[in-house]
């Protein structure tokens, strides 16, 4: 046999473009074709660092024998040879009567077969990749070029391994690199909370193979439509299981996984589960958990302790980001509110100059209008005119006397009032009100139903200007139902960011408001009404806002309208100033007269 | 009797005018001045049963003018006439008799003249 060529074969594949674990078949089939061994085996460290036989030559018959044996390093003839790396021979009259675990009762049947062996160890000058077993029953002996040729091939084949090795890690690397930088892609997105966590979940779900993962949140610190988010589906039977996960992760501040293999849905046989879960936290908070699950029979084998890690890795670098994300979440927020206030500020500076020229152009009118209607009387009293120019006269009379009253109302929207703040009953200014309209007889088809609350804390406001409030929420309702129907009146108390307030809600059986106007309707000079000048509503509304309430509106076209005030109240008697003196601590101390002469 | 004398304070023409003609009819003697200065001028030398005072006026507002004539006179009964009522939430305007609100309609004004008067 020609040493040369099989070696030339030999560093040809190993530099082939071919697959790695191909490169090694072909490597092996030239041992047992070229050199004549029956058996060609590799062993190769495991993730437990155990030697386990991966690869044999085509036609081998001991590798269904030992395929599911393992040994550890140091531990007979394979782990002898893996742990001094250096090669051992024999023939099998050498051969000592127990080779330690590689000989077993099944192998014995087998064994003598085979009359040489020769093992190898794979390695480079740092690292033992596994060993090479080769047993042939037609040899007698292995002469020395042989040796040299099967240890030549031996590194080459630790060459192959230790390529197999980086290809593997940096396969790995990429795999985590392409997930993070996916992550962060997300993290730094404008997405939504909840659609960046559905994200996450799906990206981690990808880069483990995992059959879901899921993220639960702990903290409600942003508001979110909810507290899970998950990628794939998780069976029924196994929810018991993640939530204990999860529950553990956050306890121990570290990943976990199940000890077990769990099995998911049940009759589907085969369908095992590992569960890991790992906590997320930012600045010594937990924040939640990512947890995920994959089926043991998944192509790739599972590496828990790869998997862990990775799950942990990702779980701290979306912990910031998530941080980050939400607080730029927040922060968008908080700007977009700071858009519109200034926004607000820019409206309510434009209707401020626009009321104080509102309020100079009324002026204005105001006198010549006194003028024309004056002297349009006193024509009247000192000419004698016919019926028809008695009717212009009084028309002009008339339409002064309108033109009047819209200049006041005008001028009462403008016009900056203070507020005189009193303590003020609700139901008892409402029944006083009620009791004024309801006693004109146009009221007479109108039922008013009060649902008051009894024991109404006082209202601080301005008796005078909350009163037209109610009559103008009234009359619009009397309007609104053109003089028949319910209405009915509601006082509760209710608290607006931890505030206390009354909401007073007027509800009227009048068809309600076109959709369309809605937006309008507290808007000055919006109106729909013939005789109206469409400052009610406007005014009402900007005495509520003064007070430091709003008011509501709630439509239902086809049915009516409920307009809901809220206005500040004071706190329930006792509860605040004015009620029983709290009882200051350290009492006693108080009672205990001072003494001069002890202070001296 | 004696007629009852009314000095009107207004800086518009034709108020003037219409108010002159209106409270003449019902018997009173009327003087006028056109601002401030002009009314607390005639005020000095001449004697008036009654005020009728504009506020909002060029130079000297009737707010102003008001202060002045009850620093002369604290007895000076004095109504104040304006466009609108918004003056009516200035405390220094409650030194005023009475507040009338100015409109084509005098019924409220001459109403609130007999009761200052006590006529």
């Amino acid at each position: 046999m020609n040493f040369d060529s099989i070696l030339g074969k030999v560093i040809e594949i190993s530099h082939s473009n071919l697959e790695i674990e191909a490169r090694i078949r072909a490597i092996l089939n030239i041992v047992s074709g070229d050199l004549h061994f029956d058996d060609a085996l590799i062993y190769t460290l495991d993730k437990d660092k155990r030697l386990s036989c991966r690869f044999n030559n085509r036609l081998s018959l001991l590798f269904d024998l030992l395929a599911d044996y393992r040994c550890h390093v140091g531990e007979g003839v394979i782990g002898t040879v893996a742990q001094k790396r250096a090669p051992l021979f024999y023939t099998l009259k050498d051969i000592p009567p127990r080779l330690g675990c590689l000989f077993y009762a099944h192998l014995d049947e087998v064994l003598p077969r085979y009359k040489v062996f020769a093992f190898m160890p794979l390695a480079d000058d740092s690292f033992l990749y596994g060993v090479l077993l080769a047993a042939s029953s037609t040899r007698e002996a292995i002469s020395p070029g042989e040796k040299i040729v099967l240890s030549i091939l031996s590194r080459e084949l630790g060459g192959i391994f230790r390529t197999y090795d980086l290809l593997l890690s940096s396969k790995k690397r990429i795999t985590e690199l392409a997930t993070l930088s996916e992550l962060g892609r997300i993290l730094t997105s404008t997405m939504e909370p909840s659609a960046i966590l559905e994200n996450i979940a799906l990206i981690t779900a990808k880069a483990l193979s995992a059959s879901f993962a899921t993220i639960k949140l702990d903290l409600a610190f942003i508001k979110l439509s909810g507290q899970r988010f998950t990628s794939g589906s998780i069976a029924n039977n196994l929810e018991a299981r993640v939530l204990d996960l999860e529950a553990q992760a956050s306890r121990l501040r570290q990943p976990v996984g199940s000890a077990e293999a769990l099995t998911g849905e049940a009759g589907a046989s085969g369908k095992t589960f590992t569960i890991l879960a790992a906590p997320i936290t930012a600045r010594d908070r937990i924040l939640g958990t990512i947890t995920l699950g994959r089926r043991l029979d998944h192509p790739d084998v599972p590496d828990d302790q790869q998997d862990r890690y990775l799950l942990g890795m990702i779980a701290n670098y979306i912990s910031s980001g998530l941080d980050n994300a939400l607080l730029n979440i927040k922060l968008r927020d908080a700007l977009r509110e700071l858009g519109d206030a200034q926004r607000r500020l820019i409206e309510n500076e434009k209707l401020r100059s626009l009321g104080e020229m509102t309020a100079n152009i009324a002026h204005e009118i105001k006198n010549p209008l006194v003028v024309i209607g004056g002297f349009t009387k006193r024509l009247a009293k000192t000419v004698h005119l016919d019926p028809s120019e008695n009717r212009y006269v009084e028309i002009i009379t008339k339409e002064v006397t309108r033109l009047e009253s819209i200049l006041a109302e005008i001028l009462n929207y403008v016009k900056e009032v203070p507020l005189l703040l009193e303590r003020c009953d609700l139901n008892a200014l409402l029944d006083e009100i009620v009791y004024l309209l309801s006693s004109d007889k146009g009221w007479s088809a109108v039922q008013v139903v009060k649902h008051y609350a009894p024991d109404l804390p006082p209202a601080l406001c301005d008796v005078q200007q909350i009163k037209q409030v109610f009559i103008n929420m009234l009359m619009n309702s009397f309007e609104a139902m053109r003089g028949e129907g319910t209405i009915t009146i509601t006082t509760e108390r209710t608290d607006i960011s931890e505030k206390p307030f009354i909401a007073i809600s007027v509800r009227d059986t009048g068809g309600g408001i076109e959709p369309a106007y809605l937006d309008n309707i507290f808007n000055p000079f919006f109106t729909t009404k013939e005789r109206g000048i469409g400052l009610g509503l406007a005014i009402s509304n900007k005495i509520v806002v003064h007070h430091g309430g709003d008011i509501e509106v709630k439509n239902t076209p086809g049915e009516g309208a409920l307009f809901i005030m809220h206005l500040p109240c004071q706190e329930r008697p006792g509860a605040g100033p004015g009620g029983a003196p709290p009882q200051t601590p350290g009492g006693a101390r108080g009672e205990r007269p001072v003494r001069l002469k002890d202070a001296q | 009797m004696e007629k009852i004398r009314i000095l009107l304070v207004d800086d518009e023409e034709h108020i003037r005018l219409l108010f002159k003609e209106e409270l003449e009819e019902e018997g009173y003697t009327i003087s006028l001045a056109s601002n401030g200065f002009e009314a607390l001028e005639v005020l000095r030398s001449d004697r008036f049963d009654l005020v009728v005072l504009d506020v909002k006026m060029p130079g000297m507002d009737g707010i102003q003018t008001l202060n002045e004539i009850k620093k002369l006179n604290k007895d000076q009964r004095v109504i104040l006439c304006s466009a609108y009522g918004e003056y009516q939430q200035d405390f220094s305007s409650w030194v005023s008799d009475a507040y009338v609100v100015k409109s084509a309609d005098m019924r409220e004004l001459k109403q609130t003249i007999k009761n200052v008067l006590g006529v």
